[in-house]
């Protein structure tokens, strides 16, 4: 029982940091009805930009997180003019095709900056575990919630009490309308390409804190876990991202537990392919429309 | 010619069926990141075929074909209801889930006193049928060529069919496609089952051409990559996928003097293709054109250019 419990509470607080990739990804479908495959790049391209700091000048810690987070925004906005706004708008398949090629760009330029396989990256605290009773919390797992929560609470007053919050709303709700409304849809694709990347790159920094290491694997790492908790939760839905991330951290969490190291991976794509399967549209998203509803629409 | 330049001809054209297989779904209007799984499975059914059960070759790529085949109408079938990118990462959830159950089951048998089969994260070894039975590379490579225009051939007759229009008519409009009373049900599951088919076909060549096979190879890139390809080449034909593969593997080699900055300028090279060309070298409306030219020569002074 103990373990269960502590399981549960160690995936949820791992989970959180899944959930934020996941609104990354989730957010920019929303606004551009695209999928950026380059998302997880861009946050690696950042997070060598910190690593690479740390290793050659020993900076301060919080300056490597600035480096960090301005290096993924500086990216995520060249991944938006290459891939998005520089491709028409219904040319989907393309844009997603083109922010793979520029996935393995950003990967080829970040191995540049370090070739070999592995980095230590700092760590937040020298404490390494908090006890509560029976149970034993990581210091980095607890600020990864905390960080997390803070996040997700200043995504939902900025989306729902500021004029760009209404505007990106709006965009995801029906783009053709709310560039009728007068809404800049340039600009706001271009605010929320470097607002995901700001999250990406918080999300990156903890993990990486808690992880102490970096391998040119974690571009992939990020984007198959971000992909998975928003496709867990349904496309486009900020309840859905978080939800998703979460059930991702504690699947995750249990499986690795009770069935071991190799089943973690695996158990988590077998849920990920039953939801699907079963519930089109993810636990939160919009259903998709059945065949007779698109019909009527249409008529 | 030296055995480099025929590995390299070689891999051309093994990848140039996953490419073909990700094109085939493409056209009927599915994005598949998981196309790779069948390549991984042909590999593994027809590597255990000869390695293990001594059957021929041509037998072989059967069963590793006719196992991918199946396996993708059932996943066809199960992610009927899934369309846009909920499918693409169904695929995907099913892909890692084949790479990941291969890494952990180990059935092998004794063949000549040696085990040979699957063996868990240790890959698939000795699959020797080259071998054993003296072929060349460049033999090899010719049989790869062979069925690669094959398939080819029979792709390109079935675009003119009946039951290329069908395809294409679902990948512009199954919702159109189905009120014009075609069964889009069993049409979405042939076009999986024969994706899945070509794709078994490739891996199961792939095994054979490199004696060794592990589950690491085929993940996501692969799969990712053989949808760049049709994208990059154009999705008008089936020669689409093939230039793909030809331009990145083709230009891989030749530009190995800037080793190390080559993803930095072909990424950056595809990026700016697919802004002036959203669908692809070939696309629908130059291979249109292309064919329009071609029988205006054959009608020469029939109409003026």
């Amino acid at each position: 029982m103990i373990d269960f419990v502590q399981n549960t509470v160690d995936g949820i607080m791992f989970g959180s940091s899944y959930a934020l990739l996941a609104v990354g990804f989730t957010i920019i479908f929303g606004v551009m009805r695209r999928l950026n495959l380059a998302f997880g790049a861009t946050i690696m391209l950042g997070a060598y930009v910190g690593t690479w700091l740390h290793v050659n000048y020993q900076v301060n810690v919080l300056i490597i997180a600035l480096a960090i987070l301005a290096s993924t925004v500086l990216t995520g906005v060249y991944v938006e003019r290459l891939c998005f706004r520089a491709i028409r708008r219904d040319a989907a398949l393309a844009s997603m095709v083109s922010s793979f090629v520029i996935w393995m760009q950003l990967e080829e330029v970040a191995i540049h900056l370090l070739p070999e396989r592995t980095y230590p990256f700092p760590s937040l605290f020298v404490v390494d575990a908090i006890e509560v009773g029976a149970f034993l919390f990581r210091a980095e797992h607890v600020t990864m919630l905390v960080l997390a929560v803070a996040m997700v609470g200043a995504l939902h007053l900025l989306l729902h009490r500021t004029r760009f919050g209404l505007a990106l709303r709006a965009m995801s709700e029906n783009p053709r309308a709310a560039s009728y409304m007068g809404i800049d849809t340039g600009r706001v694709m271009l605010c929320s390409f470097a607002l995901v990347s700001l999250v990406g790159g918080v999300a990156g920094y903890t993990i990486l804190a808690t992880d102490e290491q970096i391998t040119p694997f974690f571009g992939l790492w990020t984007t198959f876990k971000g992909l998975i908790a928003m496709m867990l939760g349904g496309m486009g839905s900020l309840p859905g991202a978080i939800l998703g991330g979460l059930m991702l951290g504690v699947v995750e969490a249990h499986s690795q537990w009770y069935l071991g190291n190799e089943y973690k991976d695996l158990s988590a794509y077998i849920l990920l392919f039953a939801i699907l399967v079963l519930r089109p549209g993810g636990l939160m998203g919009r259903r998709i429309l059945s065949r007779e509803e698109l019909a009527y629409r249409r008529v | 010619m030296d055995d480099y330049l025929v590995t390299v001809l070689s891999n051309i054209g093994m990848i140039s069926f996953i490419a073909l297989s990700a094109y085939l779904l493409l056209i009927t209007g599915e994005i598949s990141f998981g196309q790779q799984a069948y390549f991984g499975l042909g590999a593994y059914a027809a590597g255990a075929a000869t390695a293990m059960f001594e059957l021929p070759i041509w037998t072989a790529i059967l069963v590793g074909s006719s196992v991918a085949g199946l396996m993708a109408m059932v996943v066809g079938a199960l992610t009927l209801r899934l369309s846009g990118l909920y499918f693409s990462i169904s695929t995907l959830a099913f892909a890692e889930m084949v790479r990941l159950i291969l890494l952990i089951v180990k059935v092998q048998v004794e063949v000549d006193g040696e085990m040979v089969g699957p063996d868990g994260s240790n890959g698939f070894h000795d699959i020797r049928w080259m071998f054993e039975r003296d072929i060349s590379l460049t033999e090899f490579m010719f049989m790869i060529y062979g069925l690669l225009a094959l398939v080819l051939i029979a792709l390109i007759w079935m675009e003119r069919s009946r039951l290329g229009m069908v395809f294409r008519m679902l990948g512009s409009d199954d919702l159109l496609a189905e009120m014009q009373g075609l069964n889009t049900v069993r049409y979405r599951i042939l076009a999986a089952g024969l994706a899945g088919g070509i794709a078994g076909i490739g891996g199961a060549l792939y095994a054979h051409f490199t004696t060794y096979v592990e589950p690491q190879f085929f993940n996501v890139m692969l799969g990712v990559h053989a949808l760049a390809y049709g994208l990059i080449g154009g999705l008008g034909t089936a020669i689409g996928p093939l230039i793909g593969v030809a331009i990145d593997l083709g230009f891989l080699e030749a530009v190995r003097f800037i080793q190390g900055y080559r993803m930095i300028v072909f990424g950056g090279l595809v990026a700016v293709l697919l802004i002036l060309m959203p669908r692809g070298l070939l696309d629908e409306e130059r291979v249109h054109r292309l064919k329009t030219l071609f029988s205006r020569r054959n009608h020469a002074g029939a109409r003026g250019p």
